[in-house]
């Protein structure tokens, strides 16, 4: 039944993005790359969690693991949804306009190319689905063999070492690219903090669906992290502003000046607040972060708001300056993909044991407490 | 163990214990005060000659200073173009040692790692003695030290403010509070455990100079709640504070519009970076250290193997924005950024460069084998390593990106005189002598929080 | 002349004292107290203490310092003496974020650190317990609770027995100079 409210959200979403295709197809490519940038990061935060709760032997966090584990599984789906950015790619990059590229673009033909465009692709789904299953295999077998541990623990280095590289080339390749002039070396960790706190929001919420022996001091701990990279992302998201802002290079403040005109403006202005003043008042305070309530609002609001995020960074260099008007569309196409997401979540899901039973460090899961 | 019908191996279970040896709540005390009990006829040998080699190291610092002050900044080498030199470097090496007692006190605080707790004190000691060395430094090379006073915010017959909108003053803003923050924590946690040598120092002096300092701590549980909940709120107060600090120290380099400064990734960097050094310089001092104050058992190879893991991971970060810098110097297609990567790397400093590489990415992959992280002498070696690869990379940024300006006929190599090594030599004096008298005088070892964990494990058991 | 304080009983270990302190706060006292070497989990529960409200506190603190750099970096760059340094206006708010940042968590440390010890009515040079040559063990590894004369239930036989059920080490009685 579930899967049917999904699918049908998806054709739903998928078909009102078509309409948009239609009357123009330029235009709603962006709103797809917007969409598919944005669930993607959700799979991405699982797994870089998954990672680091290997990396770092936690204890706490073995109950919260397999639903992280079912989110990066799903990466695989994103490679079958890339396929319209790849095939139709040409419009949305400026860089792809062999004919009329500038001096400087011509400069960095070597890299930005279509034909290394995709071969990078290529090589980050091959990552990423690569880390994604076999860290959800062994995991798995892990609850038949608790020695597979060891494994898991010694190639999560290797992975996030992985992982860093393919994130950080995946945001300069599908978003920095879009202002082929414009570059920034903390980029990938801009990109970075927002999955993360795409991850852990998706997780917290997901978690609170099942039923999974949390206590609200696992809760509490989600949402330590998700306040900690709330503030991460505002201190990186500022880092970059200010020191453009303040050397005022005009091939640097370009990417700024494109957000501040055309009523971008009033996203810049509430990035400020949906992005950081909100969540960091909403989840400070450790009631908050343990009433379930209060939590799960706070979950949903940075996820929505890293949308918001994505959005800002995607959107405004469609050049559209009436972007309201089309918003729609977009919507669409991001309820279209999450649907999708959602069936191949719950797809992955079914029949498998919601907690990583063989983990060595369940017990201390299970009797985690939380100051 | 069983579970079920699961077998799982005893090690996969098990939390290695924080200390060896079974000590109880007493041979800690009594582990730990030894030092500070010691009467000081009979100090230890080892200690009187360190002591001494440091503190005529340290007076030679006040001597080069007071020459400096006296003949003004020229004694150094620094010329156009290049009018930041060892001064800044040496600013920027210590503030960045004195990143990990925070981190280590904080950060590691709010992870629950209690490992943490061997080694935090030492940590935030050597934190605020290198933060005091790099106050010297830029306190000195403005040369006319007297009119210091212009930084701070203080109404003058001049009607003068400082600007705050300059990297400079928020510099001084964020050592500043780093600095006071540092103290702070590092006292707030001494206080229970200066209570301790009050109740047991013999010499009247000793007691009355604890007690002051103590404040009169007597353990109560109503004490303990406020207590415990200022040291969570410092923890979670520093965490921001410590990435703050040398963010805006990046800062100072950043805004500028000089290839090679001018780049995003600095703040993040920068803080990879100092908890990168800071963690070496810990080990380096702890290694010999634990050795003769005879603390194995409470600074166990576990702490110096999570010691070095973090010293892969935050040189790892090190090496990536290394990667990333240069990646993106081609990718900006700006032929100013990419010759100033392609200079570093190949110009007239390339030895420097290429220390730094060595040092601070190649040597510590090493960290990747259990049997290096776990041997000591491998341990000091590549924290010694660290530290110099860390120096120089402060100088690679600073020199080498001043030293080739836009105006090619300005270019001119900058070579250090005979002043710049006795200033970097003078503060390790200073360095060593405050450390040498804290490892005399105080607990090394956070006695209090130490046998918290201690109880809290035996909680568990039961 | 002296007059009694208190009673102190002294334990071995955290988990008597936490059962000896449930047995006092079930009996009533108000004026007494635990004292330990280092903090002890659930002694906070077992003698039916408040949570601090010192996070009040600092965070008062904290706005306080961040609208003060504020209030100075605006009124000192844009009124009283405006300059135009590097073409950047006067209400430059970007670069008013890191001293703003900072003052906030220097004011908010502050707090922390001088209101805790001002919340335990430290610091003080000294106290009747310090009479007790039993009592130097509290900062090493010896448990006590102290029941204060000045407590309405306190009566010194009565007391002495509620004390002498929970199995301590030792009791004694801490006198202060009047």
């Amino acid at each position: 039944m579930q899967r049917l409210v999904l699918l049908g959200l998806a054709i739903l979403g998928l078909g009102s993005w078509f309409l948009g295709f239609q009357a123009d197809p330029t235009r709603s490519l962006y709103g797809y790359l917007f969409a598919f940038v944005s669930v993607l990061t959700i799979p991405l935060g699982c797994m870089v969690f998954v990672l680091i709760q290997h990396l770092t032997r936690a204890g706490w966090s073995v109950l919260v693991r397999r639903i992280a584990e079912f989110g990066m599984a799903t990466v695989p789906l994103f490679a079958v949804l890339f396929l319209p950015i790849a095939l139709l790619g040409h419009d949305l990059f400026p860089w792809s306009h062999v004919e009329h590229l500038d001096e400087n673009l011509i400069k960095k033909m070597p890299y930005l190319n279509m034909k290394f465009f995709m071969i990078r692709a290529a090589m980050y789904f091959v990552v990423w689905t690569g880390i994604a299953v076999w860290f959800y295999r062994k995991s798995l077998a892990q609850d038949a063999n608790p020695n597979v541990t060891r494994q898991l623990w010694k190639w999560s280095t290797l992975g996030i070492v992985l992982f860093a590289l393919s994130t950080s080339f995946a945001s300069f390749d599908w978003l920095m690219s879009l202002q082929p002039h414009w570059y920034s070396t903390v980029f990938g960790v801009y990109f970075f903090a927002g999955c993360f706190l795409a991850g852990l929001a998706f997780m917290s919420l997901a978690l609170m669906r099942t039923s999974i022996p949390l206590k609200p001091d696992h809760y509490h701990d989600l949402g330590k992290l998700l306040f900690g990279f709330t503030v991460f992302w505002a201190y990186i998201g500022f880092s970059q502003f200010m020191l453009y802002w303040y050397a005022n290079i005009p091939e640097e403040t370009e990417f700024y000046m494109r957000r501040l005109e055309d009523g971008w403006q009033s996203i810049s202005w509430a990035l400020l607040f949906t992005n950081f003043f909100i969540p960091f008042f909403v989840i400070m305070s450790r009631h908050a972060k343990r009433n379930k309530k209060v939590f799960a609002f706070g979950c949903l609001w940075i996820l929505c708001a890293h949308f918001l995020d994505i959005y800002w960074l995607v959107m405004p260099t469609s050049g559209d300056e009436h972007w309201i008007n089309f918003l729609p569309y977009d919507l669409g196409a991001l309820l279209g993909i999450l649907a999708l997401f959602m069936v191949a979540f719950n797809w992955i899901m079914k029949g498998q044991s919601m907690i990583p039973k063989g983990d060595p460090r369940l017990k201390e899961s299970l009797a985690f407490e939380n100051y | 163990m069983h579970r079920g019908d699961l077998v799982l191996d005893e090690d996969l279970v098990k939390r290695e214990d924080l200390i060896r040896g079974g000590l109880g709540y007493h041979d800690i005390t009594e582990k730990v005060c030894k030092m500070a009990e010691t009467p000081f006829l009979e100090t230890h040998k080892g200690w009187l000659v360190g002591f001494a080699l440091a503190a005529s190291t340290l007076t030679m610092f006040v001597l080069a200073i007071g020459y400096l002050i006296w003949e003004g900044i020229g004694i150094w080498g620094n010329t156009s173009p290049t009018f930041w030199a060892w001064d800044i470097v040496n600013f920027v090496f210590w503030v960045g040692i004195g990143h990990a007692g925070t981190l280590i006190s904080a950060i590691l605080f709010l992870f629950r790692q209690k490992w943490r707790t061997s080694i935090n004190r030492y940590a935030e000691a050597m934190t605020i003695f290198a933060v005091i060395c790099a106050l010297i430094f830029p306190g000195i090379h403005v040369g006319r030290i007297w009119v210091v006073y212009f930084f701070f915010p203080i109404p003058n017959q001049m009607d003068m403010w400082p600007n705050f909108r300059s990297p400079l003053l928020w510099d001084l803003f964020a050592v500043g509070t780093y600095f006071t923050v540092s103290l702070l924590f590092w006292y707030v946690g001494l206080v229970p455990d200066l209570a301790t040598l009050r109740d047991r120092v013999k010499n009247k002096a000793a007691k009355l100079l604890y007690g002051l300092f103590s404040l009169g701590w007597r353990g109560s549980m109503r004490h303990w709640v406020h207590y415990e909940r200022a040291y969570l709120l410092l923890a979670a107060l520093s965490t921001p504070l410590v990435l703050s600090v040398h963010s805006v120290v990046s800062f100072d380099f950043a805004t500028a519009q000089l290839p090679g400064w001018h780049t995003t990734i600095f703040p993040p960097y920068f803080v990879a970076g100092a908890i990168f050094s800071g963690f070496a310089m810990v080990q380096t001092l702890m290694l010999p250290a634990r050795l003769w104050l005879g603390l194995k058992d409470i600074v166990t190879i576990k702490h110096i193997e999570n010691m070095n893991k973090i010293i892969l991971v935050t040189g790892s970060m090190v090496g990536y924005a290394y990667g990333i810098e240069f990646f993106m110097a081609w990718y900006s297609g700006n032929e100013y950024e990419s010759f100033t990567f392609i200079n570093r790397a190949f110009g007239p400093y390339a030895w420097a460069y290429w220390t730094m590489v060595t040092c601070n990415v190649i040597t510590p992959q090493l960290f990747w084998f259990k049997k290096l992280r776990t041997s000591i002498t491998v341990s000091f070696i590549l924290s010694i390593f660290v530290n110099i690869g860390m120096w120089f990379e402060r100088f690679v940024i600073i020199v080498t990106s001043l030293n080739r300006d836009f105006l090619p006929s300005s270019w001119h190599y900058f070579t250090p005189r005979i002043w710049e090594p006795i200033f970097l030599i003078g503060s390790f004096g200073l360095f060593f002598t405050f450390f040498l008298l804290f490892v005399r005088y105080l607990p090394v070892i956070a006695m209090a929080e130490i046998k918290g964990v201690i109880a809290n494990g035996d909680d568990h058991h039961a | 002349m002296l007059k009694n304080y208190g009673l102190i009983a002294e334990y071995e270990s955290p988990h008597a004292i936490c059962e000896a302190s449930k047995r006092v706060r079930d009996a009533g006292y108000q004026k007494w107290d635990a004292c330990t070497p280092f903090p002890v989990h659930g002694l906070d529960k077992a003698m039916g203490l408040k949570d601090s409200v010192l996070p009040w506190f600092v965070l008062v603190a904290g706005i306080t310092g961040c609208a003060l750099i504020s209030w100075l970096m605006i009124w000192v760059a844009a009124y009283d003496y405006p300059l135009n340094i590097g073409g950047k206006p006067t209400w430059s708010v970007p670069a008013f974020v890191p001293p703003a940042f900072e003052v906030t968590i220097l004011f908010s440390s502050l707090m922390a650190v001088f209101g805790m010890f001002a919340l335990c009515g430290l610091p003080r040079l000294h106290h009747p317990l310090f009479h007790s040559k039993k009592f130097e063990r509290v900062t090493d590894d010896k448990f006590f609770i102290v029941i204060e004369a000045q407590d309405a239930l306190f009566d010194l036989e009565k007391t002495k027995d509620l004390l002498n059920q929970t199995h301590p080490v030792s009791i004694e009685l801490v006198e202060e100079q009047l």
